[in-house]
């Protein structure tokens, strides 16, 4: 909880370390000829400290501040600032369950994180789920070294070579493309409404994109641990009492191949939070992924803090269960 | 169980196929690259957001796609401007007497008054309104006529008559039921300082107009405008239905401002391009705007696409302007900014970054503006030869005979001034990233150190503010009403607009003096000599203008492109039926 508190904090200090842009205040930019009237410079510089003021970001950052010496001859001084400045404020309204409201439209960054989630954790909850599954069941098979054993193994090292934005990109313009195959929906023919649900068939495309590029870590990680495991001493014995390979797979090998990669079934949990960058991106899904991007990117901080006081917190709670499983897995971890 | 199930896969399967016909009353879905986020009238973060609030309410003049120029909307004409002294402005407007809202209430003088204190009002999200409409000082409405106002303007200007009627007109009755704005002075909310003790009354209208969270549910500040938003899918779809009886239906002959042909109008947010460019080829969306040029371009060249799609292309008000530091000694000079600016390729670079399209131009004002556009002025050429030149007559001389030596000149005290120029420009926009790699190269031809310094979004405006560059690359957005250079060139908004730090006595007044020229004869005139100055000074090299590209189905018409944004009229789109979309 610590490490949450000290990485948002850490967040929120940086993000409001120099003054605001214009354009995070909502005012227009001065540097372009495309206002009715200009107003003066004397007059933006008050309407800056309006918006400063109405939005709360005219006091002082944190609990003291530096005091700035013109001519440098003097030390650096420190001032003491009280509770009243930014960093309090947010803090105590955080511990009451309030994340603050988004720059950029007013809302609150609750709820945006929450409509956000909606479309995401459905999508990147089945994809990991699929994903892992479709990963036991592939290092299983491989493991009882069939002949479509090296070539599986290649074509899982191509796809996890290809980056995921030119998988998402490829797969869009291949199979939802009137020019290619014209298979699935673009996302304008989605169903209004939030969530996944209204989504419904478009959603399968970037499912497909992701369960592909989460597949082949799972799936070699997995495989290489399989084999070892069939290797150990155990293995041989159960092997020549009789053992069929699919037997000792399933009631053996795999629930111990499965110790090394659960951190990285763990890291899966995070990630279904923070949402797939590139494929919301790609697929345009109004999800966490391109929530943040775009929230960094406008420098919408209340969003962003927000963000990644969630994401910190689902880390958290994967190293939590992460290592609850290892003690069900193996009850000699403490 | 499985062959239904078949059944029904394969025929969504076809469906998704199919063509999709077209009905002339059916929706037109317009391709948005954001969403708006906030719709408050006051606000107004975006294009999107301006828009979209143009489908909502009415402004007193709105722009007249067909002619480029403002037009009278919920005024009857435009105004009558009359200048009192040598200090104001008297404009006077009358409202259409047709205007109502949505409830029936006449649109009249006093909505106009609540509105303009809404702008000026405390503890509201009006900083930027405020600061642009400070210029009107004083309301006073015309005691014989409840439709008819004068607006007293501080200043005199040309602008104001168009500026002036330039903001969306609210409903009082929406915020401030009890007409308890009426007993303030405008001038006295406009000067009201923020550090005022609070005002009870104030307070309550700032209030009710924050709960009514306009941003959100634009529909509890309903306009009399002919849309309203009938759904509102974040990130997702913005759906605009007609209103079914809207009070300028009745307008005969109905003014090109006031027409609303679609029945209904999407916009559909996909910032994707690949995304658009496929929705757009499947026919699921009817007007991709502003679309990048080489996804234009792609589209231009496929001939299953120019079955489908009509091609749009206009020349933009935003020119690629590279500006400098003229506060930094090296650049203080004109000689060495004349030299500098000749190391850009802008014929070269106006085909690499824009395919050809867009105009080359001498100055701000834009090519296609005869009147206006300083034609005797030549382009500039690029030329390493003549810049090298001019740099030795500016006092640089090379500091050896390899071909990195840099360039030094004796400065004001014992150490020398060394030529070496950091460069900046918005992280991830390649047209700006290929200028910036060609400006290098033609430096480094000449031994000057370029240094290229992409900057992220958020810090590169402030990072410009501080002065903390030797030379930008950015897009500078213009507009063909005003011409007032004063916000990035006049000295006394260094620190503000002006980023260059430029501004001499001379140049001072010459833009003054643009500003406040009435006659058009003069206008050109004085606009000229300004171009002729700037490129004499140099503070800024204006590139080319870049084109406005619009792709849209082939079956609709009226769309009225245009150099402005959004660069089509949305509300006059309509469908042409088979037979006339057949005809030559």
């Amino acid at each position: 909880m610590l490490a949450v508190w000290a990485l948002a904090s850490l967040v929120f200090l940086l993000s409001r370390w120099g003054p605001p842009s214009d354009e995070s205040l909502g005012l227009s930019n001065a540097a372009d000829l495309n206002v009715g009237t200009p107003a003066a410079p004397s007059a933006r510089r008050q309407m800056r400290r309006e918006a400063l003021l109405r939005q709360g970001l005219a006091a002082p950052l944190f609990y003291f501040s530096r005091v700035a010496d013109g001519s440098g001859a003097r030390p650096v001084r420190w001032h003491w600032n009280g509770r009243r400045n930014q960093y309090h404020r947010w803090l105590g309204a955080v511990l009451r369950g309030n994340l603050g409201t988004s720059f950029r439209n007013g809302r609150p960054v609750a709820g945006r994180l929450g409509a956000a989630l909606a479309c995401t954790v459905p999508l990147t909850g089945a994809a990991a789920a699929l994903a892992l599954a479709i990963a036991l069941a592939l290092a299983a098979g491989l493991a009882r070294r069939p002949w479509w054993r090296r070539p599986a193994l290649a074509l899982l090292a191509a796809l996890q070579a290809l980056p995921l934005f030119v998988l998402a990109t490829g797969l869009l313009l291949l199979l939802a493309n009137p020019d290619a195959l014209n298979w699935f929906p673009t996302y304008d023919q989605a169903d209004a409404g939030n969530g996944p649900a209204p989504l419904g068939f478009y959603l399968a495309l970037p499912l497909l994109c992701l369960v592909l590029s989460a597949l082949p870590e799972l799936t070699l990680q997995l495989e290489a641990a399989l084999a070892h495991e069939l290797r150990a001493g155990y293995a041989v014995t159960a092997r020549a009492k009789g053992l069929s390979i699919k037997q000792l797979i399933r009631s053996h090998a795999l629930r111990n191949a499965l110790l090394p990669v659960l951190p990285l079934i763990a890291d899966l949990l995070p990630a279904l939070v923070a949402g797939a960058v590139v494929v919301e991106v790609v697929f345009s899904l109004p999800g966490m992924g391109r929530l943040l991007a775009e929230a960094a990117a406008a420098r919408d901080y209340p969003v962003l803090v927000g963000g990644v006081l969630l994401v910190g917190a689902a880390r958290l709670l994967a190293l939590l269960l992460a290592d609850a499983g290892a003690r069900w897995l193996d009850p000699r971890v403490l | 169980m499985r062959t239904p199930l078949l059944i029904s896969l394969l025929a969504a399967l076809l469906a998704s196929c199919s063509e999709h016909s077209v009905a002339p009353n059916q929706p037109v879905r317009i391709l948005w690259a954001h969403d708006p986020e906030n719709l408050d009238p006051l606000v107004l973060p975006n294009p999107n957001a301006s828009d979209a609030n143009n489908l909502l309410h009415l402004s007193l003049l709105q722009v007249d796609y067909s002619t480029q120029r403002h037009a009278p909307a919920l005024a009857d004409s435009l105004p009558r401007v009359r200048l009192s002294g040598d200090s104001l402005t008297l404009i006077t407007y009358r409202l259409r007497p047709a205007a109502t809202w949505d409830d029936g209430r006449p649109v009249l003088a006093r909505d106009v008054d609540a509105t303009l204190k809404l702008m000026q009002g405390p503890g509201l999200p009006n900083e930027d309104a405020r600061a642009q409409f400070s210029f009107i000082r004083e309301f006073r409405p015309d005691p014989t006529d409840p439709r008819r106002f004068t607006l007293v303007c501080q200043g005199q200007a040309p602008e104001f008559a168009q500026a002036s009627g330039d903001f969306f007109i609210l409903p009082e009755a929406s915020f401030d039921p009890q007409g308890s704005l009426r007993a303030y002075r405008l001038a006295a909310l406009v000067d009201r300082p923020a550090t005022a003790p609070p005002d009870s009354v104030l307070a309550a209208v700032a209030r009710r107009y924050n709960q009514a969270d306009p941003g959100q549910h634009p529909e509890r500040i309903s306009g009399c405008g002919p849309y309203t938003l009938a759904r509102w899918e974040k990130d997702h779809r913005l759906q605009f239905r007609r209103k079914p009886h809207w009070w300028a239906d009745a307008l005969r002959p109905a003014p090109f401002v006031l027409r609303a042909q679609p029945r209904q109008l999407d916009f559909v947010v996909i910032p994707n391009e690949a995304n658009a460019t496929l929705a757009l080829r499947r026919g699921t969306v009817d007007v991709y705007p502003q679309v990048p040029v080489r996804e234009f371009r792609r589209l231009q060249a496929s001939a299953a696409a120019r079955q489908q799609l009509a091609f749009y292309t206009s020349l933009s008000y935003d020119v690629v302007t590279a500006g400098f530091n003229t506060r930094r000694p090296a650049l203080a000079d004109r000689l060495t900014r004349q030299a500098l600016s000749l190391l850009f390729d802008a014929h070269a670079l106006l085909r690499a970054t824009q395919q050809g399209m867009g105009q080359r131009t001498v100055g701000l004002v834009r090519p296609t503006d005869a009147r206006n556009y300083a034609d005797s002025l030549p382009l500039l050429s690029y030329n390493t030869g003549r810049a090298a030149a001019l740099l030795r007559r500016a006092g640089w001389h090379r500091l050896g005979t390899e071909p990195t030596a840099g360039w030094a000149r004796p400065g004001p005290g014992s150490a020398p001034q060394r030529l070496a120029l950091l460069v900046r420009y918005r992280a991830g926009e390649t047209a700006f990233e290929t200028i910036g790699l060609q400006f290098r190269a033609a430096a480094a031809r000449l031994g000057i150190a370029v240094e290229l310094r992409p900057t992220e979004t958020g810090s590169f405006t402030p990072a410009l503010h501080a002065g903390d560059f030797d030379l930008y690359i950015r897009l500078l957005k213009g507009n063909p009403f005003i011409f007032n250079f004063a916000p990035i060139l006049h000295s006394r908004a260094v620190g503000e607009g002006n980023l260059t730090g430029f501004g001499t006595p001379a140049s001072d007044r010459l833009i003054e003096a643009v500003a406040a020229a009435a006659s058009p004869v003069l206008k050109a005139r004085l606009l000229r000599k300004f171009q002729v100055m700037m490129r004499e000074e140099m503070p800024l090299v204006p590139l080319f203008f870049r084109p406005n590209c619009l792709v849209a189905n082939r079956r609709l018409s009226h769309l009225y492109p245009g150099g402005l944004k959004p660069g089509y009229a949305a509300a006059a789109i309509t469908w042409v039926t088979p037979a006339v979309a057949a005809a030559p």
